[in-house]
């Protein structure tokens, strides 16, 4: 009974995750224990080539760059206490431009909160944890398939512009299993990293025109690598304010925001005439899914914007959002994070929030936000 | 000629400081080795002693304070090539930030080695005192502050260093270099030296403030390496599940499954997934259970649906199976009017007493509560699957096949069959 080619399993995010990743290429993954990653460290004791645990988390990410810098894509995961602890290294790898994934599954906080607890409010420390205010790229699955394709992404994306990059998750979606024909998987590629070639003058931090600069391995017989967490000219060299080291910082900020088009991700299910949007990203969008169809079935026309490329935000999302009258926004938080991140601190009326702690927001929730967004205030 | 790894730049350092005589013994080392520079790799910490990063012909990575001894660890994981060398640098503050570090490179034994140059002060921002100062060097200001600086040859060996070594600065430490840097495994020289800018005058009085004197240790122990696995696919090993029948479920159930640790809650919410899906249905499951998963409740929860499943939470579910007094009281609030109780004898006699475990909040009892002594059918770890079993023999959302058909995928399915069997015959 089963179709031709289906091939039906039950499984979690957290697999999906780290095959598609195994795929993309990465070589090691380096691990501190921390709930809910759980399943991630197991997944990866099985396929990645190099598995480790560290000691604690700025551990991890020191060995993640030395591995990055060898070489060997480098893969890590925690949740906000971890991700507190490396934030400083995060600043390291984007500085010296070595890429990795950091895999950061939400839960409830602040600080330890609830370790078995989903969460959405870690999108603005991600916003501002690169000192200076630069984005690195962050990439949010909202179903299993978001977990296959985003997480391939992530490793693209990091090679392709030398960055570190965040794969935000939630506990609800990374040890929730569920039913899945993985016959519909798209077909992962091998990130390849762009590699100097030649023998002619290589600068670690020359781009030649363009916005990343080619790699070499330290250690490589060839050139000379200097890797630098300091500002630094194109050689690698520390400098205070130099004109040139300056520029190669402002570098790093357009390499980012320069190619967002080439890594911007969402699903918009838009509604004819529909003058509502559901804007939502993660763990929510599932729920806003099936709000939207029995709004829909209720004769309610109302359209759906999922991001998946949360950052730096692309500015499709504003194109998109500038057809609707009315934007409700569904976050399992209490500040309003994505609202805050688009909109700013002074909110006009077009501008709904829905949300909650310590449980996913229901359909029904984001249901009744359509009906009162729209009620004159 | 023999290549140093050091360029023709003036050190940045001032006079008298003991770290220009430091980076001069590594490089004479490297040269004395007939080392190719660009077989060295040298990481190098934040303060004075990575100053000398912009004079280094040999690979550099530059980083944070503290964390060059983790850096250099990943790199020596990183590399293919064993006959590279990797050298750490840092002073006495990164040593202390980064101990942790230090002990791990020794406790795992990579080949690389950490000079720590101790002019047991920070240089950079005022003269405070560290955790490699001696209880002799005393800060002008707070003079009766010190305390015992960390004799870290010795924690280094005592974590399996292969070798470590302290030695005072004087004109040539190039003999010590070479030693480190010949031998297999993790290896550590400290450096006393002097700062001029703060505390010592002399180096003549070093001998005398330092805590610790002169050492060379050794273990011998196996180098370190992680191991590299082939790595198998973490999805070909998912057996498909075929639809081999049809349930007649029409829209969305929302199962809790609740009992203790210990008694396969998970298993048999995963079982009924199975089913589920066996019966052509979506299925969706996830766990509840402490942080000390060996004791206390246990709960699965599990949606079927006919169409997709989106959203994955259950408020209050259709149907309950409880099976122990811990997952009756992780779960018993969440019984709703509509929610169908399937609860094991020992929970259900106390039903329709006043107040027992079964009452619902709102006072009204449960609309449909149905005991069995599913302990004794199924034992306390199938327990749950009789309840579960018995329930869908009388409801019929799910084929009976379905759940056998699951349980044969299992390893414990002809267990789980006997347990089904006196189930449904119950």
């Amino acid at each position: 009974m089963t179709a031709d080619g289906e091939r039906m399993v039950f499984l979690d995010g957290s697999r999906l995750i780290i095959e598609a990743m195994a795929r993309a290429g990465v070589g090691a993954y380096i691990g501190y224990p921390i709930t809910p990653v759980n399943w991630l460290f197991a997944g990866a004791k099985q396929r990645i080539p190099i598995a480790l645990e560290a000691p604690d988390e700025i551990t991890a990410l020191q060995w993640s760059a030395g591995f990055s810098s060898s070489g060997v894509f480098p893969v890590t995961a925690s949740a906000f206490p971890g991700f507190a602890l490396m934030i400083e290294s995060i600043n390291m790898s984007f500085m010296m431009e070595l890429p990795m994934v950091i895999i950061l599954a939400q839960r409830l906080g602040p600080s330890t909160g609830s370790a078995t607890t989903g969460g959405q409010g870690d999108l603005l420390l991600l916003r501002g944890c690169i000192s200076g205010g630069y984005s690195i790229p962050v990439f949010c699955p909202s179903n299993l398939n978001d977990c296959w394709d985003m997480a391939a992404a992530s490793v693209h994306t990091s090679v392709n512009l030398r960055t570190p990059v965040v794969l935000l998750t939630s506990k609800e979606m990374v040890m929730t299993n569920q039913n899945m024909n993985i016959s519909s998987l798209r077909e992962v590629q091998r990130a390849e990293r762009h590699v100097f070639e030649g023998n002619g003058e290589y600068k670690t931090y020359g781009v030649n025109g363009n916005l990343a600069p080619p790699f070499l391995p330290l250690g490589n017989d060839l050139h000379q690598v200097r890797l630098n967490s300091s500002t630094h000219d194109m050689e690698g060299i520390t400098q205070k304010n130099s004109p040139e080291a300056l520029g190669n910082t402002e570098r790093l900020k357009n390499k980012i925001e320069q190619r967002i088009d080439d890594y911007t991700f969402y699903d918009h299910d838009r509604a004819e005439d529909a003058d509502t949007v559901i804007l939502t990203y993660g763990i929510s969008a599932e729920a806003a899914r099936e709000a939207v169809g029995s709004l829909r079935s209720g004769g309610d026309s109302v359209s759906l914007l999922v991001m998946k490329t949360l950052l730096p935000v692309p500015p499709r999302i504003y194109e998109l959002l500038d057809a609707y009258e009315h934007i409700v926004v569904v976050e399992e938080n209490i500040s309003g994070l994505l609202r805050e991140l688009l909109f700013g601190n002074r909110q006009d009326g077009r501008v709904f929030g829905v949300n909650k702690i310590g449980n996913m927001i229901t359909p029904q929730e984001i249901a009744e936000g359509v009906r009162q967004c729209r009620k004159p205030s | 000629m023999q290549e140093t790894i050091l360029n023709d730049l003036k050190m940045p350092y001032c006079p008298g400081c003991g770290h220009t005589v430091a980076n001069k013994s590594m490089s004479k080392a490297i040269a004395d080795m007939d080392v190719d520079p660009l077989d060295v790799i040298v990481v190098s910490d934040i303060g004075c002693t990575g100053l000398v990063d912009p004079l280094l012909t040999c690979h550099t990575i530059h980083g944070l304070h503290g964390r060059a001894v983790a850096l250099a660890m990943g790199i020596r994981m990183g590399l293919e090539h064993p006959e590279k060398k990797i050298i750490a640098l840092q002073g006495d503050g990164g040593a202390t930030i980064g101990l942790q570090h230090l002990l791990e490179a020794a406790r795992h034994n990579l080949d690389l080695t950490l000079v720590v140059q101790n002019n047991m002060v920070y240089g950079m921002t005022g003269g405070q005192t560290s955790g490699l100062s001696s209880t002799e060097f005393k800060e002008p200001e707070r003079p009766e502050s010190a305390v015992p600086g960390y004799d870290i040859c010795a924690l280094a060996h005592n974590a399996g260093a292969a070798y470590t070594a302290r030695t005072f600065i004087g004109k040539d430490t190039s003999e010590l270099w070479k030693e480190a840097l010949s031998t297999s495994g993790f290896s550590l020289i400290e450096i006393v030296e002097m700062c001029p800018a703060y505390g010592l005058r002399k180096v003549q009085e070093l001998h005398d403030t330092a805590d610790y004197e002169s050492v060379v240790t050794r273990n011998s122990r196996a180098v370190g390496m992680p191991h590299r696995a082939t790595g198998r696919s973490l999805l070909d090993g998912l057996k498909p599940i075929e639809r081999t029948c049809d349930a007649p479920l029409d829209g969305r159930l929302e199962i809790i499954v609740a009992g203790s640790a210990g008694e396969a809650i998970q298993s048999a919410g995963d079982l009924l997934s199975t089913a589920g899906i066996t019966a052509g249905l979506s299925a969706t499951k996830k766990g509840d259970y402490p942080i000390t998963i060996g004791t206390g409740f246990s709960v699965a929860e599990v949606i079927l649906s006919r169409d997709p499943i989106h959203y994955t939470g259950i408020d209050c579910p259709d149907i309950m199976i409880v099976i122990s007094q811990d997952g009756l009281d992780k779960v018993q609030s969440r019984i709703g009017g509509h929610t169908l109780v399937i609860a094991d004898e020992k929970l259900g006699t106390e039903l329709g007493g006043s107040p027992g475990p079964l009452d619902p909040p709102d006072q009204s009892g449960p609309s449909n509560v149905v005991t069995g002594d599913f302990r004794k059918t199924g034992g306390p770890k199938g327990a749950a699957l009789a309840a579960i079993a018995h329930w869908l023999q009388d409801n019929g959302f799910l084929p009976i096949e379905a759940l056998i058909e699951a349980a044969s995928r299992h390893k414990h399915g002809d267990k789980m069959k006997v347990i089904i069997d006196k189930a449904v015959a119950a």
